[in-house]
């Protein structure tokens, strides 16, 4: 009894927002008292998607969310396949290192780096915000993968090592099919992170790398509620579409699915 | 030198997370820690000085750990009964699907969501006018934009409940359940339950989850400066203003504050660690070993 309420009310809390967006962005006049708009149009969609800077905006975070994921990957996998299956002196000191680019304020690391950025040449460049991404997201992939590991335990790559698979094989054939939910979760997780940066980008990018957030924030003190909405619903929408996107690519590299099916 | 590589293979595959993004963050934090106590003449700790004087700095800092420490401990507790209570139905598809909807939706936007909902003329006080419980929006409280920050909590808490939930998840469905029959068989009540068989697998997850969102929250910067009041301002808010500030003088106090900020997060790391190191301790002697 106690449960379903709660389940119930959880379900409420979630979804309100969220159809709250929905109706908020399809409607043309809605007055304070009513329960529902009195008139639907699609007029701040139209208003929204003729936003010239948008399509470029939705690029540029495209690009760099897909940068960033697939350094996540790269880096998450390999320090997580380390911190699950090997043993070594310090261990748990070095995984709780690992942690502290989420602890320590990214607003700090990024306004310390700027100067050796521009000296570099990546400052106002997406190079050096695909960079500043990296620090409020690898712990978490990181993190994850390191579940995923510990889970899928050491005996079957010591098996297939005794048969003398290849160390590129074990992992295409061993992990790699069982670490998709992880992935799966990591691209969004990591995606939604990404798109969330505005300050980072801001002082990194310097304003020249325009991304939705630096967009969407001058758009905050507008009154056009309708427009702001379907705005907010846009970021939900990208990483749903990269998921699919994602699922996609991984049924087409996964060993198991392609021959079966 | 194959066999040493080969001994100590972890640290090849660890060598790019050293990289990026863990030196990067040390080396942006000593860049800070260096711009802090840098002005003109040189070395100076003028900014502190300057700091620690400020009026302004002191009632964003009291409001910033007010709001900080809230959230936490609200999206901790509410987070733990809500995974408590449902975890069994959470691990299936369609519910965790319903818990991962909040995670798709940046901050800032969640921030959006609650002023439509809160504001004065949003939609809860449009509800309440429509069943005639108020008869104007001005009787609405105000909720947003003010000096307590509750537009910026209720954002916090009601995004980081999913994170706490997803979190624990894991922990929950690896729990032994035969465990707490036992406790209930020896005549222990719920709090009994919870305190021999869950609170030990848990607290790690809980503490370890609690600082990144007392981080998250005390050094983010978007939520703040689209919900905040002009006065007082959140930390980060009033340290990124100070560095975008024409006058290159604000710099080092805007550097400062973020090392403020910085060891603040850390004296709680540090407490936390300390207090969950000694629980594992004991932890392990209980079991004898």
């Amino acid at each position: 009894m106690v449960k379903k309420f709660v389940l119930v009310l959880l379900s409420i809390l979630i979804l309100i927002p969220v159809l709250l967006l929905i109706v908020q962005s399809l409607s043309k006049r809605w007055n304070y008292g009513h329960l529902l708009p009195k008139e639907w149009s699609l007029r701040a969609w139209d208003v929204l998607l003729s936003e010239q800077r948008l399509t470029e905006a939705i690029g540029w975070s495209y690009l760099i969310g897909i940068l960033v994921i697939i350094l996540n990957i790269f880096i998450g996998v390999l320090a997580g396949k380390a911190l699950a299956h090997e043993n070594f002196k310090g261990k748990s000191m070095i995984e709780t290192m690992l942690i502290l680019p989420i602890i320590i304020p990214s607003l700090a690391v990024a306004m310390g780096v700027h100067f050796t950025m521009i000296r570099w040449g990546i400052a106002d460049h997406w190079l050096g915000v695909v960079v500043v991404h990296l620090i409020p997201t690898v712990p978490y992939s990181i993190k994850m993968f390191r579940n995923a590991f510990d889970q899928i335990g050491l005996k079957q790559e010591e098996q297939a090592n005794s048969l003398g698979a290849s160390k590129l094989y074990i992992f295409y054939s061993i992990y790699f099919p069982q670490l998709i939910q992880t992935i799966r979760a990591v691209v969004f997780l990591i995606f939604v992170i990404s798109l969330s940066q505005y300050a980072l980008t801001a002082i990194i990018g310097g304003g020249n790398v325009l991304t939705l957030a630096m967009i969407y924030f001058p758009y905050f003190s507008t009154v056009d509620d309708a427009v702001m909405s379907s705005f907010s619903l846009l970021f939900a929408t990208l990483p749903v579409i990269l998921f699919l996107l994602c699922e996609f690519v991984l049924r087409l590299m996964n060993p198991y699915k392609r021959k079966f099916r | 030198m194959k066999k040493w590589f080969k001994k100590n293979k972890w640290m090849a595959y660890l060598m790019p997370s050293f990289l990026f993004p863990l030196s990067i963050t040390i080396y942006g934090l000593i860049m800070a820690i260096k711009e802090s106590m840098t002005d003109n003449t040189g070395f100076s700790l003028q900014a502190y000085r300057a700091l620690f004087y400020d009026h302004a700095f002191w009632a964003s800092y009291l409001y910033s750990v007010r709001i900080s420490t809230i959230s936490t401990v609200l999206s901790l507790i509410i987070g733990i009964l809500i995974t408590r209570l449902l975890y069994q139905k959470l691990l299936k598809t369609e519910w965790k699907l319903l818990v991962w909807v909040p995670m798709i939706f940046p901050h800032f936007v969640w921030g959006y969501m609650v002023v439509l909902l809160l504001s004065q003329t949003g939609f809860i006080s449009s509800i309440f006018n429509h069943f005639e419980w108020i008869q104007d929006f001005s009787q609405f409280p105000i909720l947003l934009y003010e000096p307590f920050g509750i537009g910026i909590i209720v954002t916090y808490v009601w995004k980081e409940i999913p994170f706490v939930v997803l979190m624990l998840l894991p922990v929950y469905a690896q729990m032994n359940q035969q465990m707490p029959l036992v406790v209930k068989t020896l005549g222990g009540n719920e709090w009994n339950v919870f305190k021999t068989t869950e609170w030990p697998w848990v607290a790690p997850v809980l503490f370890e989850t609690g600082i990144i969102i007392f981080a998250f929250i005390l050094s983010a910067y978007e939520v703040p400066a689209l919900l905040g009041t002009t006065y007082p301002k959140m930390l980060s808010v009033l340290s990124y203003e100070w560095f975008f500030y024409a006058d290159f003088r604000y710099r080092p106090k805007a550097f400062a504050l973020m090392v403020v900020v910085t060891m603040t997060i850390m004296t709680f790391v540090l407490i936390f660690f300390h207090m969950v190191n000694q629980k594992r301790y004991r932890m392990m002697k209980g079991n004898g070993r």
